[in-house]
Parts: structure tokens; C-alpha cells; sequence
């Protein structure tokens, strides 16, 4: 026995079976691991799909850009499809390149930055009230104050115009202009109630992100800083800020972002006064047919929107060198407020008047009341919602007895509940893919194209999809006008969430279970149908769910790509604030919002999550 | 059952990652209950999955019995869920939406079995692993120790031919981990199973296992029996590796850094001039004693004076530490020292005792012969 110790020692002789395998040998060995289960099959599968969905358009706009578009041919002296540089001249460098895009950059910018500062400002006071002290009520505002964020943007943009609408625009007066104190334009439109209402709709952002770092920072930090005898605003600044700077700063990317492609705000309350940002020129572009510049214009808001995303990438990548190990000391302890409690609470309380309240009011109000800001019983009717006969040219009915509003439903839900659904299946099945497959470029490829779209503004992303799908290509017909573009644009949008969501489960999950189903015997169908898809049943429901509430409350694709037979309810409602129908167009954003709103309580429920993991729908 | 065979194999990740497994031979033959012992990282668990099929190979192959089941050459690979054998992971992977029951009968559905063998071996395994009060629960309502029992009664309810655990008692209390070692042994009595243990727990590996496999950095240090292991470390890393408080090592052949080591030197060139060419030497602390006079010193033994500088008792035991001029060597003793920080001592280790190693750190078997006349061998 002793000697057969020593002999196994680290100097082997030489064996037949032990010396290297040919490279051919390992690739054999390799495909034969890799073909075994479907796994490989299905990611091959999926990643071609995905290309054709998210790359190919995004590749079709950018080319749109720099080629002769029809109807130019004349103009340029040269065919369909030649090279030009005409189309980026147009939009950076001709006499109407400022209306085209260096105004509405300008304006994005301006608006992006005053929302992203008000924000701040607003939502880390909230952000260190709710989770840090004792302010009353700290457990009921964490949820209220997030309600903004759950609605739909331009939302508010109809409260806003409900209140504020003066006589610049014709049809029903806004409140103020009713009694007689006409708001001046820059109240009524434009710039400032851009600003004030996209800052409003993404504090929530602040205080979850922010709010969430404050919960997890470790209040032993702070404590040995005390110790050794900081005071209080002197941890604040040296200990505090420094470790919650990532947070802030990648709350602050994140809506600048969204700011990007935000389109119902800048279309329902710039319009009146001519006021453009990129994503409203782009519509403009699109609507006035010019391909080309539309192309510019989609591309440099998607340029925009990856620089972005890369630096919060970056910062994200950077906190994670921030994270304080070990739970222990991160308990929610509390600052106590003293005299400033009543104030304090006073504040949140404001914010959430301001910002939830008075808009849904306004709106619920504004759809009973036959004329606006008068406060008599005789002018409180409900015929806007289940009326007959009412005098008005079209829309003769209450809104919940118009056909035209069932038709939408019908088709938002059948659009975006089609879409959710197989963005949720794809979702789960590219989680499993990125995570169990032995090939790991086929991983790394479908993690990074799924989440292209997220880099990628959606209207930016609805112009890619009509310049490709607008016109018949290859075996596939024109799909413009279909309500196949409307699922194909949403699945493709809605993957990131979807993807997301499926690696998160699947990692959490990890390999432990299914291992231990193939160990007892079991192969790869009978360990999905029996081991993964029971356990991530629960997952499968939110990944479906979640796109579901954004896509309801989702414009910017639908209004590029939805026409009237296919309209859904945020293009309808859109097209009865166009014909000034104001009550009746309140009226299908409250139900939108409704819907949204439980939709998302719901989620909640089921997850038994926060709504900050799921930031960014 | 048949005997488990890894010729060179061979797993790294990525082509120019250092090799997890390096060229390991292997041979596992029926019904041992082999350990593989190594700190973490060295490739331990990374063998125990290439041989359940969780891991395909880099290079080399894997037999069991006649059966080639894993192999780069061959372009073979037995998938895991053909390869009849059962695998108990460190976290234990019970399947949270089943019951224990169902968590146990898992198996046995996949193959087909009638109904009432099914429910048969399932009360059998229950009942041997003392679950069945728990049969209608789910994993999350019991506790560490329980889960662990559901996990061994799952894969021991299809029989497997060799039974692999991964770390499984290093999430348990010591109390609980005591138990189940117990457990464990009656278990492999009971079942006849060839058991493939992965720890990093040397203990846990003497007390369990019939045969040792130690490794570090993905290659086989040493296999032999718990005794041959602590007895006759093949090499310095097997030394050190197992034995606490660790052995202590002197190395020759440089003057002046350590002076035990320099009077150690002396003592081998004087009593064993034939021995050449040794790199170190090694001395258990539970080997070694100490006098109060140099007179007391056994014959023949190697001794050295020294100052106790630590009495640390361990309950039942003591470590003594002691220093010289530049060095300081550990010591165990069972019977209560009567002695105090700051006394000299002389320190005495018996020539058998001692554990002789080359410049690159292999065993020099040739001294053992020589040193261990005196003892069986």
C-alpha cells in the first residue's frame, strides 16, 4: 500500500488514452456536447429571429440615411438606393437643418437637463424622507409617491392642457381661460410645462434608485465615521454622497433617456406653439414622408441613446466596486426629524397633490362637466362616459358606448396582450439559452441583441421598422397598415424587459435543480415540462405582465406604426385630443391609466417584488 | 458494481485558462468510499462533475466498467441522465414546487416503475433516512439537516451504483454534521454504493473514507488509505495539508535562517551520513515532546532547547508554541502541561517520527527504510 502511494505520485508515465486530442478530435467532442439537447438549437433559432427583428431594421434606417429615397430621384440625378449625403445635409447643415434637428436637439437637451435637475432635487429629499426618518406616513408615501411613474407620461400632459389650454388653440377652454384669467403661452405650452411634467413623471425614478441605495447603504459606515468624531453634515458630505454618487448619477442617465424618445408630452403641449424636440421632428418627418431625413433624425436619436445607455453601463459597472459586503449593519435606521416633522411630511404630501392627485382629479373631473371650471350641479353630467345622442359632429355617444372605444381595446389587447405573450416565452427561453448553452458566443450574442432595443428610443425604433417593413421585401409583403408590424415592432421593443427578466430567473435558479434532474434520469424535455417551466412559472407571469402594462401605456411605437384600422387606445385617445373631443380623450387615458396602474399592482402582488428591479419599463 | 476509471483527463475553461484538472488518473474501484481531499479550488468538485457528465472533458477519458462513458478521442459523452448515478449537491437542489415525497419518487417515475415498487422503495429510503414524517411538506419548511437527508434519500431511492456528494455536510452545525457523518457509513454499509465524497474538511475525510485522493491545483497529490495519507505524506503539500495544528517544517540547506533547522542539518549528517539530498524535513506536533533537562532526552532523538512562549489549551489537549532564536515550532501534548510562558524546554523528536523530503518537495522513501527500522512497515 505504501508503495502504491508513492508511484501515484505527480509524474505519470506515459499512456495511450492521455496524450493530447487533435484539434479535430476537440471539435468533434464539442459539437457532438453542443447538438445533444435542443438548448443550442434553440438559441440558434432565437438569435436569427432576433437579428431579423431588431438588427436588420436598425441596419435599414441607418442606410435609409445615407441613400436616395424615392421621390428623389429627380432632384439628385441619380437611382433608388444610390449613395447620397444629401439626406445628412439636409438635417445638420442646409438652411432648414435648424428646424430640422439643431432646434429640437437643443430642446431636448434643455428640457432633458431642467426634468433630470427637478427630479433631483425633488426626489432624493423624498428618496432620504421615506427611507431614512421618521416622517409620518413614510410607509403609504414610498408607494404613493411612485404612482406617477406608473401612469402614463402624458397623462399629466392632458391634465395640464385641461387646466392651462388657453385661446391659442381652439376647442374647449382650458379651466383658467374659463374663468377668466387667461395663462400666458410659455404656462400653457412649450419649454416649461414640458419640463415640469417629465420631471414630475420620472422623480419616482430618483427616489427608487436612490432610495434603494440609501436602504442597502451600511449604517456601520456611517457609525464609524461618528465614532471617530464626524459630525452629522460631515458624513453626510464624506461618507454618504461619495457611496450614493453612482446611484444619482445613473438615475440621472436613465432619464435623460427616457426624456430621448418621450413623445406624448412634447406632441400633446409643444405642438400648439410650434415647440419641437427630436422625437416630435422625427413624427414630423416621417408624417411629411421624408424618409431620408427622417433616417438622419432616427439615427442620431439612437446614437444619442447608446452613448447613454455605454455610460451608465459604466457607472453601473462602477458602483458594483461600491457594494459594502454584508448586510448586517443595514438596517433602516432612522433619522428623527423633530420640528421639521410636520413640514416635512407637509412636502410629500404637496408633491403627491401636485403630481397625482390634481392631475387624475382634473381628468376625472374634465370628463363629467359639460363646460369647464364650473362648479354647478347642472353642468355635472355623465354623458361623456354612457350618453346618447349628444350634439357633436362624430362620437354621438358616451365614450364607453362608442364602438370606436371597444375597437381599440379589442385591439390593444389582442395586439399587446399577443405581443407580451410571446415576448414573455422568448424571454424565458433566451434566459435559458444565454445560460445553459455550452457555446458561449451564441450566449453573449443573444444577451447583447436583445437588449439593443433598449438602447434605442421607440420611436426611433418604430421609423426603423417602417423603413423596413413599409414596403415589400424579399418573401415578405409590405406590413405597413397590418397588425403584424404592431406585434413584430412590440415583441422586439419589449425584449429587453422580457430577456431580462428570463437570464434574471434563470440565474437565480441556477443549475443545482435541473442538474439533479438529470442526475435522478431525467432528459431535457421531461426536466423543462417537469423541473424549469414549474419553478419559473411565477417569472413566466411578469415577464408577460410587465410588457403588458408598458406596451398598454406605450404611444411612441403605435403612433408611427398604427393606422386607424389598427388603432389601440393611446393612438385613439391621441386622435380624439386631435379633434378636441377633451372629455372623451380624458376619458380613455383614465381607462389606460387604470389599467396600467392595477396592471402593475398586480405584478407586484405576484412577485412579491418592488417595482425598482423592474426600473425602466 | 464496477470500478470508475479517469485516464488523463483533462478540464479547463477557455483555451488559455490555466488547467482546472490537469491529466488526472484515477481508478475508483467497487464499493470504496473514496474522498477527494484538497483545498478549495483545486479541481475537486470539477472531477466529481466530469464523472456524473455535469462536465464535459477538455482532454483524456472516463470508464466505467467495460463502458467507455467520456471521451475526447472517441468523440464519446454518456449524458449524465444515462449514466445511473446519483449525485448529492452541496446545496442540495431539492426541487422547491414538489414534496418530499414527490422529491423522492422523482427518480423512480422516470423509470417507469410499477406503483407499488415505487411507494415500496420510497418508505424504505424514508424510513432509513428518517423522513417520512416530512413526506407531504415542501423543501423550504424543513430545516438544513432534514433537506440534506431528502437530498440522500432521493438519489439513493433509484439505487445507484456509485453515489457522488458534493461538500454535503458543509453546510450543516458541527453537532448535525457529526450525525450525519455517522449516517453516512452506515449508509454505504447498508447499500453497498460506491461513494465519491468531495470535501476540504480533512477530518471529515479520515473518519469517513477508505481510500484518500488529495489534490491541489487540479492534479493527484497522493491516493492511499486515511493512515498512509497522514503516515506517509508522498509529498511536502500532502504533509502540510492534512494534520492541525499543520507539521511543522524544517528546511535544510540554508545557514543561518532558521537554527533549529541548522541543528536539525547536524543531527541527520552525524546519525545519517548516507542520507543525502534532503530539502526539509517534516515533524508532527503530536510526535514531538519536550524535557526539562537535556539529560531526559530519548536516545537517539533529535532535540533542540527552546522557550515555551504559548500554552493553548484545546480541550483534552494543549498546543505548546515554542521559540528559538529565529524559529517557532508547534507542539501537542495530552497530558496537562506543568509548565509556563517563558520556561526553556528541550524539544525531542524520535528519528521514525520524522518525514523526509527532497529539494522539490517529493517523499524520500529511501529514508523511511532507514529511519523506521524500528517500526512496522
Amino acid at each position: 500500500m505504501a508503495l502504491l502511494s508513492e508511484t501515484t505520485n505527480a509524474d505519470t508515465p506515459a499512456r495511450g488514452a492521455s496524450s493530447a486530442p487533435s484539434a479535430w478530435q476537440t471539435w468533434r467532442y464539442r459539437l457532438k456536447i453542443a447538438l445533444r439537447e435542443p438548448t443550442t438549437l434553440i438559441g440558434v433559432l432565437t438569435a436569427v429571429l432576433f437579428t431579423y427583428l431588431i438588427v436588420v431594421p436598425i441596419i435599414s434606417i441607418v442606410l435609409d440615411s445615407v441613400r436616395v429615397q424615392f421621390g428623389h430621384e429627380r432632384r439628385l440625378g441619380k437611382d433608388v438606393g444610390d449613395l447620397t449625403v444629401y439626406y445628412l445635409d439636409r438635417a445638420f447643415f442646409s438652411p432648414v437643418a435648424t428646424d430640422l434637428f439643431w432646434r429640437p436637439l437643443l430642446n431636448t437637451l434643455t428640457v432633458a437637463l431642467g426634468a433630470i435637475s427637478l427630479s433631483l432635487v425633488i426626489g432624493t429629499v423624498l428618496a432620504w424622507l421615506i427611507s431614512r426618518t421618521d416622517m409620518f406616513g413614510r410607509r403609504w408615501f414610498a408607494t404613493a409617491l411612485i404612482v406617477p411613474y406608473m401612469l402614463p407620461a402624458w397623462t399629466f400632459a392632458l391634465a395640464w392642457t385641461t387646466l392651462f389650454k388657453n385661446r391659442t388653440v381652439g376647442g374647449q377652454p382650458g379651466w383658467f381661460e374659463a374663468i377668466g384669467l387667461t395663462p400666458p403661452d410659455w404656462v400653457a405650452y412649450g419649454r416649461f410645462p414640458i419640463t415640469i411634467i417629465l420631471a414630475l413623471h420620472y422623480t419616482p425614478f430618483v427616489i427608487l434608485l436612490f432610495g434603494s441605495a440609501l436602504r442597502r447603504f451600511d449604517s456601520q459606515l456611517e457609525d464609524s465615521a461618528r465614532i471617530l468624531g464626524a459630525r452629522r453634515y460631515q458624513v453626510a458630505i464624506q461618507i454618504i454622497m461619495p457611496l450614493m454618487r453612482p446611484a444619482l448619477l445613473s438615475s440621472m442617465v436613465l432619464i435623460f433617456a427616457k426624456c430621448l424618445g418621450e413623445f406624448g408630452v412634447p406632441y400633446v403641449l409643444g405642438l400648439p406653439v410650434k415647440f419641437e424636440v427630436l422625437s416630435t421632428s422625427l413624427f414630423r418627418s416621417i408624417a411629411s414622408r421624408q424618409t431620408g431625413v427622417a433616417g438622419v433624425v432616427a439615427a442620431s436619436i439612437m446614437l444619442i441613446g447608446i452613448i447613454t445607455l455605454m455610460i451608465d453601463a459604466r457607472l453601473v459597472r462602477e458602483a458594483r466596486r461600491f457594494v459594502t459586503i454584508g448586510s448586517k449593519g443595514s438596517m433602516n435606521r432612522q433619522n428623527r426629524l423633530g420640528k421639521l416633522r410636520l413640514p416635512a411630511t407637509g412636502f410629500a404630501a404637496a408633491v403627491f397633490i401636485v403630481s397625482v392627485a390634481m392631475p387624475l382629479l382634473t381628468l376625472v373631473l374634465s370628463t363629467v362637466m359639460k363646460v369647464p371650471a364650473r362648479f354647478t350641479l347642472d353642468n355635472f353630467t355623465l354623458d361623456y362616459w354612457i350618453g346618447t345622442d349628444l350634439h357633436t359632429v362624430a362620437l354621438q355617444t358616451g365614450i364607453l358606448l362608442s364602438p370606436d372605444l371597444w375597437a381599440a381595446a379589442k385591439n390593444t389587447m389582442m395586439i399587446v396582450g399577443l405581443a407580451s405573450l410571446v415576448s414573455g416565452v422568448l424571454g424565458l427561453l433566451v434566459g435559458y439559452v444565454v445560460i445553459r448553452t455550452p457555446v458561449r458566443s451564441l450566449s453573449i450574442y443573444l444577451r447583447q441583441v436583445t437588449f439593443l432595443p433598449y438602447l434605442v428610443p421607440g420611436i426611433a425604433f418604430a421609423a426603423a421598422y417602417l423603413s423596413l417593413f413599409a414596403v415589400p421585401r424579399g418573401p415578405m409583403p409590405a406590413l405597413y397598415g397590418t397588425v403584424t408590424i404592431l406585434i413584430l415592432a412590440l415583441i422586439a421593443d419589449q425584449m429587453p424587459y422580457a430577456s431580462r427578466a428570463g437570464i434574471s430567473a434563470m440565474t437565480q435558479l441556477g443549475k443545482d435543480p435541473e442538474e439533479a434532474a438529470q442526475i435522478a434520469g431525467a432528459g431535457w424535455f421531461r426536466r423543462m415540462i417537469y423541473i424549469v417551466i414549474p419553478i419559473q412559472k411565477g417569472s413566466l407571469v411578469t415577464g408577460v405582465l410587465l410588457p403588458f402594462i408598458s406596451g398598454i401605456k406605450g404611444l411612441s411605437l403605435f403612433v408611427i406604426l398604427a393606422v386607424p384600422s389598427t388603432d389601440v387606445l393611446t393612438t385613439f385617445s391621441l386622435r380624439l385630443v386631435d379633434y378636441h373631443y377633451t372629455q372623451a380623450a380624458n376619458a380613455v387615458v383614465l381607462i389606460i391609466a387604470a389599467i396600467a396602474y392595477f396592471g402593475t399592482l398586480l405584478a407586484q402582488k405576484l412577485t412579491r417584488t418592488n417595482l425598482a428591479e423592474g426600473l425602466g419599463s | 458494481m464496477p470500478t470508475i476509471n479517469l485516464r488523463g483527463a483533462q478540464k479547463n475553461y477557455g483555451v488559455n485558462a490555466a488547467n482546472a484538472v490537469a491529466d488526472l488518473d484515477l481508478e475508483i474501484r467497487d464499493g470504496e468510499f473514496m474522498c477527494l481531499l484538497g483545498p478549495s479550488g483545486c479541481g475537486k468538485t470539477t472531477t466529481l462533475r466530469m464523472i456524473a457528465g455535469l462536465e464535459n472533458l477538455s482532454g483524456g477519458e472516463i470508464q466505467v466498467g467495460e463502458r467507455v462513458v467520456d471521451s475526447v478521442q472517441q468523440g464519446i459523452f454518456v449524458p449524465p441522465e444515462k449514466r445511473e448515478m446519483g449525485l448529492v449537491f452541496q446545496s442540495y437542489a431539492l426541487w422547491p414546487h414538489l414534496t418530499i415525497e414527490r422529491n423522492t419518487d422523482f427518480g423512480l417515475r422516470l423509470r417507469n416503475l410499477p406503483k407499488a415498487e415505487r411507494e415500496a422503495r420510497v418508505e424504505r429510503v424514508m424510513q432509513a433516512l428518517d423522513i417520512s414524517k416530512y413526506r407531504d411538506r415542501y423543501p423550504s419548511q424543513l430545516s438544513g439537516g432534514q433537506q440534506q437527508r431528502v437530498a440522500l434519500a432521493r438519489m439513493l431511492a433509484v439505487n445507484p451504483g456509485v453515489l457522488l456528494l458534493d461538500e454535503p455536510l458543509s453546510n450543516l452545525d458541527a453537532r448535525l454534521r457529526l450525525e450525519m457523518r455517522a449516517e453516512l457509513k452506515r449508509l454505504h454499509n447498508e447499500f453497498k454504493t460506491t461513494i465519491v465524497f468531495v470535501t476540504h474538511d480533512q477530518w471529515e475525510a479520515m473518519t469517513l473514507a477508505t481510500t484518500i485522493a488529495v489534490m491541489n491545483e487540479g492534479t493527484l497529490q497522493q491516493m492511499g488509505t486515511p493512515n498512509d495519507i497522514y503516515d506517509r505524506p508522498a509529498n511536502r503539500f500532502v504533509a502540510e495539508f492534512v494534520g492541525s495544528p499543520p507539521i511543522n517544517i524544517l528546511t535544510f540547506g540554508k545557514p543561518g535562517i532558521s537554527d533549529i533547522a541548522d541543528k536539525a542539518e547536524t543531527y541527520f549528517s552525524k546519525n545519517y551520513p548516507k542520507l543525502r539530498g534532503i530539502g526539509s524535513i517534516g515533524l508532527r506536533p503530536e510526535a514531538m515532546g519536550y524535557v526539562a533537562k537535556q539529560k531526559s532526552v530519548p536516545e537517539d532523538s533529535f532535540s533542540a532547547e527552546m522557550t515555551v512562549t504559548g500554552v493553548l489549551p484545546t480541550g483534552g489537549s494543549w498546543i505548546l508554541e515554542l521559540r528559538s532564536k529565529n524559529h517557532t515550532l508547534f507542539l501537542t501534548t495530552h497530558a496537562l502541561p506543568r509548565i509556563d510562558s517563558g520556561e526553556r524546554v528541550f524539544v525531542h523528536a524520535p528519528p521514525e517520527a520524522m518525514h523526509v523530503f527532497d529539494g522539490q518537495g517529493r517523499r524520500v522513501s529511501e529514508a523511511d527504510t532507514v529511519l523506521r527500522k524500528n517500526t512496522y512497515n
